[in-house]
């Protein structure tokens, strides 16, 4: 049994209109990245309330670190940047900060010399210019944005839960975001990271897990669940438009299972029974004047749509996704 | 704990630190000097109206009875009564002459005297001042002194002695007798008695509200759900509860040391600087106001633990309120309507203040005094006021302490639930769900 930094079993969250969680497990070991990925609606955020104790299972068990998440001190080793973000408005950055570390159980003192590191660290405090002593409404979106996250990390967590971090963010920002996670990391810190976006988590996770209305999908290391599902998918270009006898290949669903028009490319998917050998022939026996064919990785975009489908979209309710 | 000392922190120290708190804690005297001492200053000052003597008296008796009671008026002050007598037939006449003279307002009112005052029934006035209570206690005071005096000619006394014997200025100094023997001023009880509960009322509503908008603040700019990452809601709503309610206590005790100190020193120097050059009267009714500040009692030191205790009940109570409200709204405005039951509560019992006030000792006053939603505010008034006996107290109290627990135990529920919850305003049966959840 690897050390792990989450061990979630068994948790079902029911709401008086809905099951917004079901019978969910998941382990995310220690010092990995970790994408919770689904539609908005699936689960992610209600999963990340029951792991910090915001809200209760109905149902299961949740460890951090080996012992129960509800016990003391356990969640001061957790830095939590929910989603919908927000501080308080009127008060100066230096005392919200100090006023979060607090929250944590670190000292006052200790948090004074923190806050300066990280400020300096990220350009909230220069040579000429301390936001310090600034309100938080005096303060740009995107400066309040590196407020929240230096509040999320300031007391050292072993575990950093983002939900939906890349949201909102600006490319400068989102970068900054890219990088500390990437130096959490390093440090043997677990991240963990709720979004919908495919692209963020492929670049990002170690391993990732597939909710939808509320239901485990599929999870796993990125490579290993990229490889289940690898040799069934072609990328294929041609010189001009495809003519009819090269579309009516395309169009063979024995042979091709699902196609998506990337525009300078057509990413397929092949039917089973089918394989890519056969396709090329085909295709070239219907005279198609190839750029490009491929056998590629499916991206974790392609996956998601694969194993959730429509179906997983669109259900469930806002606020508790 | 230390979680616990840092919310309370922040909530004490973010509002003790801002301008308003600065600008209201150093003001809030002078307006209570203002509530409290002006109008004794100004009901004293107007004994001696001038509107009281600029009157029309048709005099209809046949007896002199104008001029005698002309005469007791103009005693105080400079305008002289107009007399005018008439046959009792020509009254209507004489009266519709007078309703002029009002109306062209060169006179205040006007008296009439007939067969019926000298027999000691009734006189008539009217007049734009008809509702001075001062001026009418005056003219009435002067009526019967006059029928008293003609009264006494009758028996065949001389003038002098009439003179003598009617002038008659008794004034009632009223003490309050309780069961420990202590004294106090009937009138400056009275005073104080309303100072208590306009303040606490005050208190209650002020930081009631500041609750609501915390909880607000936090629930809109969605600081709630990071704060709750790291302590229990429950510990949350406590620690909101005991900063704001402190900010409170701190206001009221700078509040009445700074009344008190006022009241000691500042006062009697005010009025002593004003004293020389001043009429008769006009000294006479200053050694009465005088008189009615110097017997404001000051707050013994167990009305102040009680007054204390009272505030502390009534303010967990109602903050608990305001904060289950608070949580379940989604803005400012929603809350206004959101708030309405609580603030009908608070309402309910500033409505009774002065019933309660005026017969401290009525049913009505126990009961209200020891219904927890108005005990915080009426219990220390009446305490105030006269010797409340001890079971009322402790009932009072035992069902406040009910109370409070009620109200923490369900709005704890609500607020675990609200905080998190966007949207819709929840009906009373979702409510009641929410109460279920935990």
């Amino acid at each position: 049994m690897p050390d792990l930094a989450i061990d979630i079993r068994g948790v079902t969250k029911r709401y008086a209109e809905h099951v917004a969680v079901r019978d969910l497990s998941l382990q995310v070991p220690r010092g990995a990245v970790y994408g919770l990925l689904g539609p908005n609606g699936a689960g992610k955020t209600t999963t990340i309330r029951m792991i910090l104790d915001i809200i209760a299972p109905d149902q299961g068990s949740i460890t951090l670190f080996g012992k129960r998440h509800t016990d003391n001190g356990v969640l001061d080793r957790v830095g939590y940047l929910p989603e919908e973000r927000g501080l308080y408005k009127k008060m100066k950055v230096r005392e919200v900060l100090k006023f979060l570390a607090e929250l944590k159980g670190i000292p006052g003192n200790e948090a004074e010399t923190r806050i300066v590191t990280w400020m300096e660290r990220m350009s909230l405090k220069t040579a000429d210019k301390d936001w310090g002593d600034s309100k938080v409404d005096e303060l740009s979106r995107g400066m309040q944005q590196k407020v929240q996250f230096i509040g999320t990390l300031l007391h050292d967590p072993d575990l950093v839960i983002l939900d939906e971090p890349f949201s909102g963010l600006d490319p400068i920002n989102a970068q900054a975001l890219k990088d500390t996670v990437v130096e959490l990391k390093a440090r043997g810190k677990t991240v963990i990271f709720s979004t919908h976006i495919m692209e963020n988590a492929e670049k990002l996770c170690d391993a990732v897990c597939i909710i939808a209305n509320g239901e485990k999908v599929l999870d796993g290391a990125v490579s290993a669940v990229k490889a289940a599902h690898a040799g069934r998918t072609v990328v294929v270009a041609f010189d001009g438009a495809p003519d009819a006898a090269v579309d009516a290949v395309l169009r063979d669903r024995s042979m091709v299972a699902n196609m998506d028009d990337q525009n300078r490319f057509l990413e397929l998917e092949l039917a089973d029974g089918a394989t890519a050998g056969e396709l090329l022939q085909r295709l070239v026996a219907a005279g198609a004047s190839l750029q490009r064919f491929e056998r590629v990785q499916p991206s974790l975009h392609r996956i998601f749509l694969e194993k959730v489908g429509a179906t997983g979209v669109e259900a469930g309710m806002s606020g508790h996704g | 704990m230390g979680k616990l000392i840092a919310i309370i922190k922040r909530e004490y120290l973010e509002r003790v630190r801002t301008k308003w708190f600065a600008i209201a804690t150093l003001l809030g005297p002078v307006l209570f000097l203002a509530i409290t001492v002006l109008p004794v200053l100004f009901v004293s000052r107007t004994k001696a109206s001038v509107e009281s003597t600029n009157i029309t008296i048709i005099d209809a008796t046949a007896a002199g009875l104008g001029a005698r009671v002309a005469a007791q008026l103009r005693d105080t002050a400079k305008t002289t009564p107009l007399v005018r007598v008439t046959l009792p037939s020509e009254l209507i006449e004489a009266e519709s002459l007078a309703t002029r003279a009002v109306r062209d307002k060169s006179r205040e009112g006007y008296l009439i005297l007939d067969s019926l005052t000298v027999q000691g029934s009734k006189a008539r006035y009217a007049g734009r001042n008809s509702t001075t209570v001062p001026d009418m206690s005056r003219i009435g005071n002067a009526v019967e002194k006059a029928v008293l005096a003609l009264r006494l000619e009758g028996t065949g006394l001389t003038q002098s002695r009439i003179d003598s014997l009617t002038r008659v200025d008794v004034r009632l100094e009223k003490t309050q007798l309780s069961d420990s023997g202590r004294e106090k001023s009937g009138a400056g009880s009275t005073i104080l008695g309303l100072v208590v509960a306009f303040l606490l009322y005050m208190v209650l509503v002020l930081y009631g509200q500041t609750v609501l908008r915390s909880v607000i603040e936090e629930k809109t700019t969605r600081v709630a759900e990071v704060v709750i990452s790291s302590v229990r809601p429950e510990i949350l709503l406590a620690g909101k509860i005991i900063g704001i309610g402190g900010v409170a206590v701190t206001q009221m005790a700078v509040w009445m040391a700074s009344s008190l100190w006022i009241g000691a020193n500042v006062v009697p120097m005010f009025l002593k600087s004003r004293s020389p050059g001043m009429g008769a009267a006009a000294a006479d009714s200053l050694a009465r106001s005088n008189d009615l500040l110097s017997n404001i009692p000051t707050f013994s030191l167990g009305l102040l633990v009680a007054l204390l205790l009272f505030f502390i009940l009534g303010f967990i109570f109602y903050s608990c309120l305001y904060a289950a409200v608070g949580s379940t709204v989604n803005s400012e405005s929603e809350a206004q309507q959101a708030a309405t039951p609580v603030v009908m509560l608070l309402i309910l019992s500033a409505v009774f203040i002065q019933p309660v006030a005026l017969a401290p000792q009525s049913t009505l006053s126990a009961v209200m005094s020891m219904l927890p939603f108005s005990a915080p505010i009426m219990m220390p008034m009446r305490m105030s006021l006269v010797a409340v006996p001890a079971w009322q107290v402790a009932v009072s109290l035992g069902g406040m302490l009910i109370a409070c627990v009620a109200a923490i135990w369900f709005s704890a529920r609500i607020y675990r639930v609200g905080l998190l919850m966007y949207g819709k305003r929840p009906s009373f049966a979702e409510l009641f769900k929410w109460l279920r959840y935990s």
